[in-house]
């Protein structure tokens, strides 16, 4: 089944990786845009990235549009620290060819979704959740024509990565992920806690680069670039991979494993800001909002990724 | 040699009463008092619970003091229905008779501090923290001559109980934490990553009814009634065991392990009040304020707690 699909992302290493997975299945996903966004690193060098990553995987008729450069209350936390100051730190791209759209982000998702069927739009969220947050607030109406949005966003039993409990594209826009997870809209929760599990070991992505394509290669170096910081900083054999957990588990849900849940941001403690409140045992009566992802299987997610990258230049 | 000083902070609650037991069977620890706080349930309770088990164990020369009803800035929330109406339902004990005294809890523990060599005295808390906290606003001569807190309270990896993020003691009374992990006392903290491990199989709690003794078998009746809910509730072969853990530590230290790093705690949050902010990874820049202990050997507490209960009456 092709999937209308929106790509929300800032790429950074794991985003590229999702945003080729993504690619590399498109009987699965049929990307109608990819939207760039402010987080790992600012919106003038996503937007680049986007346009680089999309000609590396001979992609370039899909259109890439700039979102918000900021945050809706808070001033913007890039994380250069981890990604290097393109974002793209690791692999040699090419400058790209290719413009992105006059449009705005936000005005090019309340389009799509508002051409679109009811539930029939597939959301992609490997960032902050500023443009889409921004685009409900701009549109109320446009919620009902998505058919779910899965976000890689938030963390209950692994604690967080950019404060003590606060996972990065959660922290960065608190407000905006409390609007998305509020708004109605299908959601799926791809959090730290499963892309803790799935650890990229040297021979993982030594496994990439033997697919012998340049996209393969591409994101062995890069993520072998962005995962020196979670190496020294966990002391594990492997980084998390964070990003392509969305689209395989779009892909592969059985490889996952998860519960109904209420899941709620802190918007107003500091020492707990973007932390992500998750009613795992259900001791609350807050209503059902998302399916959060909590295990996966890694060797099979490397696998599939592995065959994926397989496919593409 | 004369044993290590303690105060027991505590509101019982079974395993409180259990952890008292513990103590009082350990010849290592010289217990000055129970001072006595509103929390599993509420403070009529808690002190005619703490009365009952020092009866229950022969040992009435311990002076209890009744505490604070009530948390520092929020209404106080009791358990009851984990713990039944008076705290510590499974046992049948007899109506007490032992005094209570007439001093309040927070002035004994102030009195006690200064008339003590400074560095001697341990505080213990099993509860949520109002009267280690008032006595610290009252009295806030007495944080450098406390030789350390070892406490009941956070989580890292467990998430919350009572709410999805705060344990029970820390969400009980916010402020009265923050103000004990800002003392600069040393602490230690042991939290529910360690709890939740230490689990009372059937096996376990036959051991301490194997004993023989009076309180033995209360232990393990206690233990029986308040698993219930946490049975039903988590779906494990049985259930957590909370304060017996921080008696157990200051009997046999080297069977835990931790780290010495910065918790707060969220006292103003919108979900997460009550939760600690737990810098397992060091990303916050705080100092550090405590031990949080995160691994325990399990058979080797169980042996340890077993052992000694088979001193008592």
């Amino acid at each position: 089944m092709t999937r209308t699909t929106v790509i929300v992302t800032d790429p950074g290493q794991d985003q590229a990786a999702a945003i080729f997975a993504a690619l590399a299945a498109p009987d699965e996903f049929d990307v109608v845009a990819v939207i760039a966004s402010a987080g790992n690193i600012d919106l003038d060098q996503t937007v680049v990235n986007c346009l680089a990553l999309l000609e590396l995987a001979g992609r370039p008729d899909i259109p890439v549009f700039a979102g918000c450069p900021r945050p809706l209350a808070r001033p913007l936390v890039t994380a250069e620290h981890v990604h290097g100051p393109t974002g793209l730190d690791g692999a040699d791209l090419p400058a790209p060819t290719i413009a992105v759209q006059s449009e705005h982000g936000v005005d090019a998702l309340i389009r799509i979704l508002r051409a679109a069927d009811e539930t029939s739009v597939t959301i992609l969220s490997l960032s902050p959740l500023t443009t889409i947050a921004t685009a409900f607030v701009q549109d109320p109406s446009i919620v009902t024509k998505i058919e779910r949005i899965v976000a890689m966003a938030g963390a209950y039993f692994e604690g967080g990565n950019i404060t003590p409990a606060a996972e990065f594209n959660v922290y960065v826009d608190p407000h905006a992920a409390a609007i998305v997870f509020d708004s109605g809209a299908p959601l799926v929760v791809l959090p730290l806690d499963v892309t803790h599990k799935m650890l990229s070991t040297r021979e993982r992505l030594d496994g990439f680069s033997a697919t012998g394509t340049a996209c393969g290669q591409a994101i062995d170096g890069m993520l072998t670039f962005s995962e020196s910081f979670d190496l020294q900083k966990y002391g594990w054999h492997g980084a998390p991979l964070h990003g392509p957990c969305v689209p395989l588990y779009v892909l592969h849900p059985e490889m996952f494993s998860g519960r109904e849940v209420s899941i709620r941001v802190e918007t107003v403690s500091e020492v707990a800001m973007g932390t992500t409140s998750v009613d795992w045992w259900h001791v609350t009566d807050e209503p059902v909002n998302a399916f959060y992802v909590a295990d996966g299987d890694a060797d099979a997610f490397y696998r599939v990724l592995t065959d994926l990258y397989a496919r593409l230049p | 040699m004369p044993g290590r000083k303690i105060i027991i902070d505590t509101d019982p609650g079974q395993d409180d009463a259990v952890a008292i037991l513990l103590a009082l069977a350990s010849a290592e620890l010289d217990v000055l008092g129970l001072t006595i706080v509103a929390g599993n349930v509420s403070l009529h309770y808690t002190v005619e619970a703490a009365r009952k088990v020092v009866e229950l164990a022969e040992r009435t020369e311990v002076p209890i003091y009744a505490g604070c009803s009530r948390p520092i800035s929020k209404p106080l929330v009791t358990a009851e229905h984990v713990h039944g109406a008076t705290g510590i339902d499974g046992v049948d004990f007899a109506d007490p008779t032992v005094p209570v005294q007439s001093e309040h809890a927070v002035d004994f523990i102030i009195r006690t501090l200064r008339a003590e060599p400074a560095g001697d005295v341990t505080l213990v808390t099993l509860g949520p923290l109002t009267n280690i906290g008032l006595a610290l606003v009252k009295a806030p001569d007495i944080a450098p001559r406390v030789r350390e807190i070892v406490a009941i309270m956070g989580s890292l990896h467990q998430g919350g109980n009572i709410t999805p993020l705060g344990d029970f003691n820390t969400y009980v009374d916010p402020e009265a934490a923050d103000l004990v992990l800002q003392s600069g006392i040393p602490i230690v903290m042991v939290p529910m990553d360690i709890t939740h491990q230490v689990l009372n199989t059937r096996e376990r709690l036959d051991a301490w009814r194997a004993t023989g003794t009076r309180c033995g078998a209360a232990a393990a009746d206690l233990m029986q009634f308040s698993e219930a809910f946490d049975l039903e509730k988590y779906g494990w072969g049985a259930a957590p065991l909370h304060d017996p853990c921080a008696i157990v530590y200051l009997l046999a230290p080297e069977l835990f392990s931790g780290r010495t790093i910065n918790v707060r705690v969220s006292t103003d949050g919108t979900v997460s009040t009550g939760m600690t902010v737990v810098d397992w990874w060091r990303v916050s820049g705080r100092e550090p304020n405590c031990d949080y202990l995160l691994e325990v050997d399990v058979p080797a507490l169980y042996d340890l707690m077993t052992e000694r209960l088979a001193l008592l009456p």
